[in-house]
């Protein structure tokens, strides 16, 4: 149910450890003195908290030995008082520090994946889908930003306290370190079988909550699918399903959560009877103090809270890392050169020869495809769903590299395809993204060209009308006008419309014609009709099937030969007429 | 259980030691039958949180029982090893150290089974209510069998995860916080009990002490809202970037929408480093009102431990005791006070939900009416017209896009509160009609097609009586091409299909419903004009024998029907209605 398994054998690349590892390293760059600052402070405040537990432990001894008086309390507890307020004071300079070196860092490489993820050759992300690419820019540095709260105490003071520690205790008396020592390898051992089944329960259990996501947000969106085609019970019925889905994993989780306190209690107990029996041992033969034992039970006990929470964090500490090689293997992708784009002729815009394609290992889409476009012309495609149109138009935009054969394009070429896509930001921002820094002047005349003048008088703060996600919304021909109004904007020496007006309504179908017919004016044109009406205004019509151009010719030539076309055409003028034709029913 | 007690089925990384012990409180797989909760108009946000966490008392009184147990436990840790120091350490007496080993292992023992029982019943209730609540709100807003006033928006989503979850976090207020005032109470008694007035001291010390470092987080927990909020909104910039990838690509924007999120991205570092300082500040702040704390009572204790009225073990306990203080008090504070207020505000704006969003009721008393025919008359009037579609017959009409929305609306929902088009059966007003009546003989597929995560087939048989019907359905929406394996997933939003292919399902699935009455809205649009012909050639074949109408301004479908109803005609020209 949780439709996670999809094909991952294109996905984009993960880098490994090493690389990982080298290209965090690159990245510190210009922030080494402060990590090394930051390594320094942790030992130095760490050092200042084991002060308390041994100066207890002094006391004890004082007052066992009579030898106490309120002037020794004062002290003690003047030290102690003055030690806590050194150590967090250094505990808290060396979060800060290490804080901001981690976004730092995080920032840049955010930046980086994200501009790489732009260059991308798209091919390759068609081929991993664009969800994997999502996930890598969101999920990943969400999941890297709010890992620094756990990742970098741990890896700063946590760590630096275990060592010191031990340091501490092993001053007071070697074998109460050794005692401590002998318990440490239980640890080791409940972080290892931690990692090996904490990621994988969490795992299911994240994917168990996004698939009741995606169930609730089904049903939501396609309310009036569910309505109309009287789905009620069996939509409710996946929802639950999805909702106690996620109830049999967080339960699962929370067990082998228990399994883990279980564990970490053990190595407690272990730890306080070990240094206990210790102590007794060491008093016994006059190697040691009960004070020394005092301090040596107060450093275990300090030492356990953060141990406990280095293997909790463990877990977020490994899939932070795996996020981030995630990351960094989409950011470190090498350039590619670029597929040359030679303009041929000075009066040919595009030249298909002996063109061959086919995705990944399937059939051929078409083999030895040849086509001239003059420049200035303006091209409809014809054809039935799978006859290669919209591959056709992905090989000359660049978006496929042919398998065999030449392509030569003019350098700035655009596709517009049925997808739309209104970016969050205010109307001028989607606008210029396609020319950055257009005047106002331009934008509104290009939205004018579009038909789309009186959208402006809709919008309550004009071009700075706020809209995508969570803005004013737009309607899928509203987003088809931002889209051509954006080509004008762009103004490209060769547009492709991809079936580029087919998403409207009724009435809308005229008005988005209108203004794909503006934006080709003045240059050289390819669409792929999706009304016959929208290709017979065309200088020269292409039909495809199955990968061939079976004819090729003006509108009125076609029509004439009654060919395929010529079906096609008298058929749609039967239907436009329909309202005068009255056939009886069956 | 104790069969299958050698394996792992649930993959818990169950070892050698404890793969015996039976898995305690698992989910049982199939989800349980629940009741919705009652929601009625008069029930305040209080009271039905009340209503809510008070509902599984039979998990929740044992679970704040065995947290009774746990958190007293974790008390007692410390006053036992005071006291092996005390009397097996300082003394040299190796009974007496058994003794106190023992009785520390057994405090060990104790508080971790009562961990286990707590943590794994408090999660087990939490999930019975989300499960309930989901249900409840399933059935009243984003399933209602009678349809409701309107579509429910995106709200309800995020409502039905991280409210009901907030809502249901809320049973932990009648768990911990009950064992956690027992602890204190542990705690105190003890500490009045060593000495009267290093227990006065410390008991009015710690809480002090806890709204010192309250204050300090206020100020950081603020800022920490804040800051999520610029990385959600980083974040979800690149998002919007990435979703609009082929669009950036089409129009060669790379560059410009590289610089437009490096922008945010440093301004979230901004917010991200401000946050860092902050934090400091809060651990610098609490780091010194606990050290100074522990170091007073330390140092108070320790005086009586010169004074002779404390023993050594009673000094460790005491320092030990009031370190244990703290986090209890804190945990109150700062969890289970915020729970409160969460699980408050989510209670209300669920019962906000449950109550504007009702299901019109039907009204179904009336036993006299007249039985609507399997196959009825489908009559639909506009202010202008009235479409009739005798049994069988195969009608089009054409229309503006407002026309075309306000009767789709009324044929989805002819109960719904539009009421300027009508929808009658055999001559019987629809809004009069059940739900049930109503949907068993129309079906109306809407223009913005959804399919289901899932297999084709899966999508396919949601509506289909029997595998020949998928054939034909198939078959007649052209569907062949890539509906060859009906195995194929869909993906999520039907997005591994293209637009056209999506269109085609989604016709295919409605087909397969064989309804008496079908109604299409648009059901070509993103289809090519060649494909669209050999569809309409198809649509009257399927059909036969049952009524079809179709809203549609397609030169090919409407070439296909057996009457066209023209309104936009009847914009212009007098109402035409047909023969």
């Amino acid at each position: 149910m949780s439709g996670t398994s999809a094909a991952t054998e294109h996905a984009l690349p993960v880098a490994g450890g090493r690389e990982t590892a080298k290209e965090v390293w690159r990245l510190s760059r210009g922030h080494r003195l402060r990590l090394a600052t930051v390594g320094a402070l942790g030992i130095v405040s760490t050092g200042v908290n084991v002060i308390p537990p041994v100066i207890v432990g002094f006391l004890v001894d004082r007052v066992q030995a009579g030898t106490a008086d309120l002037g020794t309390v004062l002290t003690v507890t003047a030290v102690m008082a003055l030690s806590a307020v050194l150590g967090a004071a250094g505990t808290a300079v060396t979060i800060v520090l290490a804080t901001r070196v981690y976004h730092t860092i995080l920032a840049a490489l955010r930046e980086q994946l994200v501009g790489r993820a732009m260059t991308l050759p798209q091919h390759l992300v068609e081929r991993a889908g664009t969800g994997d690419l999502i996930s890598r820019t969101s999920d990943d540095v969400t999941a890297v930003a709010d890992a620094a709260p756990a990742v970098i105490p741990a890896l700063t003071v946590t760590a630096f306290t275990i060592v010191v520690s031990l340091g501490g205790l092993a001053a007071l008396e070697w074998q109460y370190a050794a005692a401590f020592a002998v318990v440490l390898p239980v640890y080791v051992l409940v972080m290892r079988w931690y990692l090996r089944i904490g990621p994988r329960v969490y795992g299911a259990e994240r994917a168990a909550m996004s698939a009741r996501a995606q169930q609730m947000l089904e049903s939501q969106r396609g309310y009036a699918t569910v309505l109309g085609l009287g789905l009620t019970e069996q939509r409710h019925h996946s929802v639950m399903t999805a909702s106690w889905g996620v109830a049999v994993w967080t339960l699962r989780a929370r067990t082998v959560q228990g399994m883990l306190s279980i564990r970490l209690n053990l190595g407690e107990c272990l730890s306080l009877a070990t240094v206990l029996v210790v102590g007794f041992v060491l008093i016994d033969a006059g190697a040691s103090t009960v004070g020394g034992a005092t301090a040596a039970t107060l450093l275990v006990l300090r030492l356990l809270g953060p141990i406990n929470e280095l293997v909790f964090v463990v877990d977020d500490l490994q899939s932070a890392l795996a996020s981030l090689s995630r990351m960094i293997g989409v950011a470190t992708i090498p350039e590619e050169a670029g597929e040359p784009t030679a303009t041929v002729d000075t009066d040919i815009a595009v030249r298909l020869h002996d063109v061959a394609f086919r995705y990944g290992e399937g059939p051929p889409v078409f083999d030895n495809l040849t086509l001239d476009i003059p420049v200035g012309q303006r091209i409809a495609v014809v054809g039935a769903s799978g006859a290669g149109k919209t591959t056709l138009a992905a090989v000359i935009a660049g978006i496929h590299l042919p398998d065999a054969g030449t392509v030569a394009r003019p350098g700035r070429t655009t596709l517009i395809t049925q997808e739309t896509h209104v970016f969050a930001g205010s109307l001028r921002d989607n606008l210029t993204l396609a020319a950055p820094g257009a005047a106002d002047h331009d934008i509104r005349a290009a939205l004018d060209a579009t038909g789309a003048a009186g959208l402006l008088d809709l919008l309550p703060d004009d071009l700075d009308t706020m809209i995508g996600t969570g803005g004013h919304p737009f309607t899928d021909a509203q987003a088809q006008q931002l889209a051509l109004a954006r080509l004008l904007l762009a103004d490209p020496e060769l547009a492709i419309l991809d079936e580029a007006t087919a998403e409207a309504g009724s009435t809308h179908a005229g008005l988005l014609d209108r203004a794909a017919e503006a934006t080709l004016r003045g240059r050289t044109g390819l669409v792929i009709a999706h009304r016959l009406s929208q290709a017979a205004t065309c200088d020269r019509i292409v039909v495809m099937e199955h990968g061939r151009i079976i004819e090729i010719g003006t509108h009125d030539e076609l029509v004439a030969a009654g060919g395929v076309y010529g079906g096609l055409w008298s058929a749609w003028e039967a239907g436009r007429s329909m309202n005068k034709v009255e056939r009886t029913g069956s | 259980m104790r069969n299958a007690s050698y394996s792992d089925p649930l993959g818990l990384g169950r070892g050698p030691l404890t793969r015996r012990l039976p898995v305690l409180w698992q989910a049982p797989t199939d989800p349980p039958e629940v009741q919705p909760f009652e929601a009625g108009s008069g029930t305040t946000a209080g009271r039905f949180l009340l209503r809510v966490i008070l509902s599984v008392r039979r998990v929740s009184v044992p679970a704040a029982l065995a947290a009774i147990v746990w958190q007293v436990g974790e008390a007692v840790v410390p006053v036992v090893t005071g006291l092996a120091i005390d009397r097996a350490l300082a003394t040299g007496n190796a009974r007496q150290l058994i003794l106190w080993l023992g009785a520390l292992v057994a405090a060990y023992v104790g508080l971790t089974v009562a961990a286990k029982f707590a943590t794994q019943l408090t999660a087990y209730a939490m999930q019975l209510l989300q499960h309930r609540l989901r249900s409840t709100l399933s059935t009243g807003v984003l399933h209602p069998v009678g349809g409701s006033v309107h579509a429910p928006g995106g709200g309800v989503v995020s409502v039905m995860t991280n409210d009901v979850a907030r809502l249901a976090n809320g049973v932990q207020l009648v768990i911990m916080p009950i064992a956690r005032i027992m602890a204190i109470g542990f705690i105190a008694v003890s500490l009045l009990t060593t000495h009267w007035l290093l227990g006065l001291a410390v008991l009015v010390g710690a809480p002090v002490a806890v709204w010192l470092t309250g204050i300090l987080s206020e100020r950081l927990s603020r800022d920490t809202r804040e800051y999520q909020g610029l990385v959600a909104t980083t974040v979800g910039l690149a998002t919007d970037v990435v979703a609009g990838y082929r669009v950036v690509k089409g129009i060669r924007a790379e560059a410009e929408a590289t610089r437009r999120y490096r922008q945010a991205s440093q301004e979230t570092l901004v917010g991200a480093k401000r946050n860092a300082g902050l934090l400091g500040r809060f651990l610098m702040g609490s780091g010194v009102v606990t050290g100074t704390f522990v170091a007073a009572v330390m140092g108070l204790a320790g005086w009586f431990a010169v004074d002779r009225q404390l023993s050594i073990g009673e000094l460790i306990a005491a320092v030990g005791l009031a370190q244990a203080l703290l986090p209890q008090i804190q945990s109150i504070a700062n969890d289970s006070i915020p729970n409160l207020a969460g699980a408050r505000a989510s209670s209300a704006r669920i019962l906000d939900m449950l109550k504007t969003d009702v299901a019109v009721t039907p009204e179904s008393d009336d036993a006299a009416r007249p039985v609507v025919p399997q196959l009825p008359v489908l009559e639909v009037s506009t202010p202008s017209a009235t479409i009739r579609v005798e049994p069988g017959e195969l009608v089009g009409v054409r229309t503006d896009d407002l026309t075309a929305a306000r009767v789709a609306e009324a044929l989805l929902d002819p109960r719904g509160p539009r009421s300027e088009v009508a929808v009658w059966l055999d001559g019987i007003a629809a809004r009069g009609l059940t739900a049930q009546e109503y949907r068993s003989r129309v079906t109306f597929t809407p223009h913005r097609v959804m399919l289901f995560s899932g297999t084709i087939r899966d999508n396919l048989t949601a509506t289909a009586a029997s595998p020949e019907l998928v054939t034909a359905a198939v078959r007649a929406a052209a569907c062949d091409d890539f509906a060859a394996d009906l195995d194929l997933p869909v993906g999520e939003d039907g997005n591994r299909l293209s637009g056209g292919q999506l269109q085609r399902l989604a016709l295919a699935r409605a087909l397969a419903g064989d309804a008496p009455v079908l109604v299409l809205h648009d059901p070509t649009t993103a289809v090519d004009s060649v494909t669209e012909h050999t569809i309409a050639e198809r649509l009257r074949d399927v059909r036969a024998g049952r009524s079809t109408l179709l809203i549609t301004s397609s030169p090919a479908l409407l070439g296909s029907c057996d009457r066209v109803v023209d309104l936009l005609e009847d914009a212009l020209a007098p109402a035409r209605t047909t023969p």
